[in-house]
C-alpha cells in the first residue's frame, strides 16, 4: 500500500499547489483492521473494514486551514482541494502559519522502532477467534458462579501513513496493533452490578500476554469490587494504579502544550526551571523504544523527534511545543505531540508500599472529573479499595478526590516497580500523600 | 486506544475548523414529506446507488442466512471556523463518505464497511458481514418502501450554500462583543461549527429511508485576568439548526454569557467534601439525567442483565411528580431524528412515568430479544459503526414548585449552573458529573460561586432522592459535545427543570 500512499500524497499536493498555495502538507493512511467480540461463547460481533483517509493543511497568503476526506475519487479530490485553497483565502491572515522549517526535519533516527509485527500476515481467522474464545472462557472460569455477563473482545490492525510537506518533508510510518479485552459482570448485594475489565494492547502479537491471563485479570477485578461502600469524607494518603495513573497524570500535561500556555489557559506557563512537584517526579518523553506504542522519528508536523527530560527530579524544564505556537510564543519548538511518556519506576511493590502506608485509598478507577488547565483545579469520581496496614479492607464506591496540581504532584511520595506496558504511558502506580477522599 | 466500553458524556471544545463546498441550494419542504424530501434519491443522483445494487449487496449480506440485513450510506460534511486571538485564522473541514453493511442473527451482529461505493467494494464489505451467519441464503425483502416520517429540522438553506464571507463576521462579532464587555478579558476563542449529513438506510425487510441531519453550533470561550489571577468560562448555542438561527443577538447573548460566568469565577471557591442536598439549575444539568438513568435504560445493557435497572421495570423508582422521557421529536435539538439509523421513526419513548420504571431504549436486535417494537434509538457514530440503543434528547418534565422555593428547600448545599461532563457505571449505577460553575447554597439562598467539582452519585438512589421540582423547565439549547458510548459519539440533548436531590457526594477540597 505503500506506493499508492505516497502516490496520492503526491498528488494532493500537486492539485494543492495548482489551485494556487504557497505550500501544504498531506497526510495519508491506510488501515486494515478486524475486531471480533464474543459473549455467550458465540461471535457477539465481527467487524472488519480497509480505510483510506487523507488530511491536506494548506498555506496559502499566510492564510491556513485542515481539511480530510474519505471520498478519494481523483475528481472529488481535485474539487475538494481547490475549493479548499479558495475559501481559505478568505480567513484572516495569520503570519504565524508556516510549514516548519526544513532544518527541523534533519537528523531522523534510523533505528528500528519495532512497530510493525513481521508476522502480521500470518494471522488466521481461526487464530483470532481461538483468542478470544479463550479469554472468555478464562474470565467465566475465574469469575464463576458470580458472572452475570462475560464479554471478551479482540482486535488487530496493520496500519500506514504517508507524511509529506511541499518544503521537502516525506515520512512513512507503518504499525501493527493487537489488542485483547474482557468485561465481566458480576452479582452483587441488591440490585449491584460492578463490571471492570482487563485489557492488553501491543504492537506485536508475542507482546500481548496469554489470553488467559487477560479474562482472569477482568474476573479477578471485578470480583474485587463486590460489596462496595462509601466511607466518611477523610484527609488520606492515596495510591493510584498504574493502568488509569495516566488519566490523573492528563490533568498536569494539559498545561504543558504551546497552546495552553499562548492562549494563557496554562497553570504552568510562568514555572519553567521551577519546581512544580516533588522529587520523585521525572518524566521523560521518549520517542526510541523498541515495540513501545508511543515510538516513531518524527512528530505530526514532521519535525524530528527527540528524547525530552521534561520534569527532572520536580523540575520543570520543557513544554511540549510545535511550530505554530513556538512562532506565536517565539519560543524554541519541542514537538506538539507526547511520544512515550516515562515516570522512572521505583523500587517497591504496591503491596510492599500499602504496608507503610497505614489507611489510605488504593484507586484503580476514575469517573467522570475533569481539570482546569487555567488554575489546575481538579475533582475527579474514583473507584478502588480501601487499605489498612498493608491489607485491603474493602472496595469503595460513590467517593471523589480533589486538589490542585500544582500542590498534589509536590506531595508525590513514591512511584512503585510496576510501569504499565499497555500504554505509550508507561508510568507506574504513583503514591499522593495527604488528598481529601470525600465520601459520606 | 481502548476498545472497552466507555460512557461518558462529553461537552468537547471544537478544536477543528471549515470551508464550503458548492451544492446547489436547497428547497424549502413541508412538515410531512418524506424525511427531508429534498435529499430523497441523492445517493442515486450522485454516487449510483440503485434499488438493484442495494438488493445485491443485501443479498450478499444474507448469502449465509441471518435475520436481517442493512446498508447505511452516509456522506458528510462537516465544516469549523475558528478565531484566536482576534482573528478567524483557521478553518477545517472533514468529508466522510462510506457505506456500512450489517448482518444481524439473533443478538450477533456482523458488519464491514467500505469508503468505496463501487459494487465490488460494498460485495466485499457485505461477504466481511455475512460471516456472523452459517446457514442458508436469504433473499432481501421484493420492494423497497420509502419510509415517510416528520421532519424535526427541515433545512431551507444548506450550510454548504451560505457564503464564507456571511459565516465569518458572525465569528468574529463574537471575539469584538466579548472584548468590549470587559477589561479584563484577556484571551477569547470562537468556534463556528456546521455539519451537513445525508444518510439512506435500506433494509432487507424492505425500508428505504432518507434524510438530511443538521448539527451546527457556535461557542465561545473567555479567560479574563485580575491581579494575576485567571479564570475560564464558556458557552455555546446550537442543535439540528440552520445558519439563519445565528442572529446577531444570538451572538450577544454568547458574548454576555460566556464573559459573566468567567468574571464570577474570580471569587469562586472549591466547595466543601461530602454528601449534601444538591440542586440542579435548569437546562444542561439534564446530563444528570443521561447519566443516572439514561444510559442504564439502554436496552442492551438490560438484554445482558448488566445495568443496575434491569430488574425494576414496572416498579416505583421515584417520587410521583417525576416524569423522565427520551424524544427523538422536539424541534431542532441536537439528539433529535427524523427516523434512527436503521430506520425506524423518530418517536418519544417515557422512561418514567409519575415515578413508575416504564420502558428501555431499544434498537431492533433489543426489541426482537424483548418483542416489543424498536423505540427509535438505534444509533450510530457513522458508517464505520454498527447500531446500538442511544439516548436521544433525554429530559425530566417540570414540577409545581417555584426555583426559590426548591433552592430553600435545600437549606445548606450547592447549586450547580453548568456541567462540563459525566460518566457512569452502568452495573452499580455509580455516576459523575463535572460541575464547572455553580453556587454555595447557605441557609436556604445562593451564595458565593463554586467550580470545578465533580459529584458523585448513584442512580436509582438518586431518583429516589429527587425531592422537589420547579416550574422553570429548560432544554439544553446548545450544539456542542456528544455522548460517547463503546467508541461511538453520537449528539444527545437534555432538559431539566430545577431540582432538588436530597443528598450526592460533593468532590470538595476540605473535609
Amino acid at each position: 500500500m505503500k506506493k499508492e500512499l505516497h502516490d496520492l500524497a503526491e498528488k494532493a499536493i500537486q492539485i494543492a499547489k495548482s489551485s494556487g498555495a504557497d505550500d501544504c502538507r498531506v497526510a495519508v493512511g491506510g488501515e486494515r483492521f478486524v475486531e471480533i467480540g464474543y459473549r455467550d461463547r458465540k461471535p457477539e460481533n465481527i467487524k472488519e473494514a480497509t480505510t483510506k483517509g487523507l488530511r491536506v493543511e494548506i498555506f496559502v497568503n499566510k492564510r491556513y486551514s485542515s481539511q480530510s476526506t474519505s471520498d478519494l475519487r481523483p475528481e472529488s479530490l481535485k474539487t475538494f482541494i481547490g475549493n479548499a485553497v479558495t475559501s481559505t483565502k478568505l480567513l484572516a491572515e495569520d503570519p504565524f502559519r508556516t510549514l516548519p522549517d526544513p532544518k527541523y526535519y534533519q537528523g531522523r533516527a534510523a533505528a528500528d522502532l519495532k512497530q510493525s509485527d513481521p508476522d502480521y500476515e500470518k494471522v488466521t481467522p481461526e487464530s483470532r477467534h481461538s483468542f478470544v474464545k479463550a479469554i472468555e472462557e478464562s474470565c467465566l472460569a475465574k469469575g464463576g458462579d458470580r458472572v452475570i455477563s462475560a464479554t471478551a473482545s479482540g482486535y488487530d490492525s496493520r496500519r500506514e501513513m504517508i507524511l509529506m510537506a511541499s518544503n521537502g518533508f516525506d515520512g512513512y510510518e507503518e504499525a501493527t496493533v493487537f489488542y485483547g479485552a474482557a468485561e465481566m459482570t458480576a452479582k452483587d448485594e441488591g440490585e449491584r452490578r460492578p463490571a471492570e475489565y482487563g485489557v492488553a494492547v501491543a504492537m506485536s502479537r508475542k507482546a500481548l500476554p496469554k489470553p488467559e491471563d487477560i479474562g482472569a485479570e477482568a474476573a479477578s477485578r471485578t470480583l474485587s469490587l463486590l460489596g462496595a461502600k462509601k466511607i466518611k469524607t477523610e484527609t488520606l494518603p492515596i495510591i493510584i494504579e498504574n493502568r488509569v495513573v495516566a488519566r490523573f497524570g492528563d490533568g498536569f500535561m494539559q498545561a504543558m502544550f504551546g497552546r495552553s500556555i499562548q492562549q494563557k489557559q496554562s497553570f504552568l506557563a510562568d514555572k519553567k526551571g521551577q519546581k512544580v512537584a516533588s522529587p520523585v517526579m521525572t518524566l521523560i518523553d521518549d520517542p526510541f523504544i523498541p515495540g513501545a506504542m508511543g515510538s516513531g522519528t518524527f512528530d505530526g508536523e514532521g519535525m524530528t523527534n527527540r528524547k525530552r527530560v521534561m520534569i527532572d527530579a520536580g523540575v520543570l524544564k520543557e513544554f511540549y511545543i510545535d511550530w505554530y505556537y513556538g512562532r506565536k510564543l517565539g519560543w524554541e519548538p519541542t514537538t506538539g505531540r507526547p511520544t512515550n511518556t516515562i515516570l522512572p519506576p521505583g523500587k517497591r511493590s504496591v503491596k510492599e508500599i500499602m504496608k507503610d502506608l497505614g489507611r489510605g485509598i488504593f484507586i484503580t478507577g476514575f469517573i467522570g472529573g475533569n481539570s482546569n488547565s487555567t488554575t489546575g483545579d481538579t475533582s475527579i469520581g474514583i473507584v478502588g479499595q480501601l487499605f489498612e496496614k498493608g491489607e485491603i479492607v474493602h472496595p469503595v464506591s460513590e467517593m471523589n478526590i480533589a486538589d490542585n496540581h500544582l500542590k498534589i504532584w509536590q506531595r508525590l511520595a513514591e512511584a512503585a516497580n510496576d510501569p504499565y506496558p499497555y500504554s505509550p504511558q508507561r508510568i507506574p502506580s504513583l503514591v499522593f500523600t495527604d488528598v481529601v477522599v470525600s465520601g459520606i | 486506544m481502548t476498545k472497552i466500553s466507555r460512557r461518558s458524556f462529553l461537552k468537547t471544545g471544537a478544536t477543528a475548523a471549515a470551508a464550503t463546498i458548492a451544492v446547489p441550494a436547497i428547497l424549502s419542504r413541508g412538515w410531512y414529506a418524506f424525511a427531508q424530501a429534498e435529499a430523497a434519491g441523492y445517493f442515486e443522483r450522485e454516487f449510483g446507488i440503485t434499488e438493484g445494487l442495494c438488493r445485491k449487496v443485501l443479498a450478499k449480506a444474507l448469502a449465509k442466512g441471518g435475520d436481517f440485513a442493512d446498508l447505511y450510506f452516509e456522506h458528510t460534511i462537516s465544516n469549523y471556523l475558528i478565531l484566536e486571538d482576534g482573528k478567524v485564522n483557521r478553518a477545517a473541514s472533514d468529508v466522510a463518505l462510506g457505506v456500512g453493511i450489517r448482518t444481524v442473527k439473533g443478538d450477533q451482529v456482523g458488519y464491514g464497511f467500505t469508503q468505496d461505493l463501487n459494487e465490488k467494494a460494498m460485495l466485499a464489505a457485505a461477504s466481511t458481514a455475512a460471516t456472523i451467519a452459517d446457514a442458508s441464503a436469504k433473499e432481501p425483502g421484493g420492494k423497497f418502501v420509502a419510509l415517510k416520517t416528520k421532519n424535526y429540522y427541515p433545512v431551507y438553506t444548506l450550510f454548504s450554500s451560505v457564503p464564507l464571507d456571511t459565516k465569518l463576521p458572525l465569528v468574529q462579532s463574537v471575539n469584538d462583543k466579548c472584548f468590549a464587555l470587559s477589561p479584563l478579558v484577556i484571551k477569547v476563542n470562537v468556534v463556528f461549527h456546521d455539519q451537513q449529513k445525508r444518510i439512506l438506510v435500506v433494509t432487507s425487510e424492505g425500508t428505504k429511508a432518507e434524510d438530511l441531519q443538521p448539527l451546527s453550533f457556535l461557542a465561545s470561550t473567555a479567560v479574563v485576568e485580575k491581579n494575576g489571577k485567571r479564570e475560564r468560562s464558556g458557552w455555546n448555542y446550537g442543535g439540528r439548526r440552520e445558519f439563519s438561527y445565528y442572529t446577531p443577538a444570538l451572538a450577544d447573548k454568547l458574548a454576555k454569557l460566556c464573559v459573566d460566568r468567567a468574571l464570577v469565577l474570580f471569587d469562586a471557591i472549591q466547595p466543601p467534601a461530602g454528601e449534601m442536598p444538591v440542586v440542579l439549575g435548569p437546562g444542561i444539568t439534564g446530563v444528570l439525567l443521561h447519566e443516572a438513568i439514561g444510559h442504564g435504560m439502554e436496552a442492551d445493557f438490560n438484554r445482558k442483565k448488566i445495568s443496575t435497572f434491569c430488574t425494576m421495570i414496572g416498579k416505583k423508582v421515584a417520587e410521583p411528580f417525576v416524569t423522565i422521557i427520551d424524544d427523538g421529536t422536539v424541534p431542532n435539538l441536537a439528539g433529535s431524528i427524523n427516523f434512527d439509523d436503521e430506520g425506524t421513526p423518530g418517536q418519544k419513548t417515557v422512561l418514567v412515568d409519575k415515578g413508575i420504571l416504564t420502558g428501555y431504549l431499544h434498537d431492533k436486535i433489543s426489541a426482537r430479544f424483548y418483542g416489543v417494537s424498536p423505540t427509535g434509538n438505534g444509533r450510530r457514530q457513522s458508517y464505520e459503526h454498527y447500531v446500538i440503543p442511544r439516548m436521544r434528547n433525554t429530559y425530566m418534565l417540570a414540577g409545581q414548585a417555584t426555583p426559590e422555593e426548591v433552592i430553600k428547600a435545600a437549606g445548606k448545599g450547592i447549586y450547580v449552573e453548568d456541567v462540563a461532563n459525566g460518566q457512569v457505571k452502568i452495573g452499580e449505577g455509580d455516576f459523575a458529573f463535572f460541575v464547572s460553575q455553580g453556587r454555595m447554597i447557605e441557609n436556604g439562598k445562593l451564595g458565593a460561586p463554586i467550580k470545578d467539582v465533580n459529584i458523585m452519585g448513584n442512580g436509582p438512589k438518586m431518583l429516589a432522592n429527587i425531592t422537589m421540582l420547579a416550574d422553570d423547565f429548560e432544554f439544553y439549547d446548545g450544539g456542542a459535545g456528544g455522548c460517547g458510548k463503546d467508541n461511538q459519539g453520537v449528539p444527545c440533548g437534555f432538559g431539566q427543570p430545577s431540582a432538588l436531590v436530597k443528598s450526592l457526594t460533593v468532590g470538595g477540597v476540605k473535609g
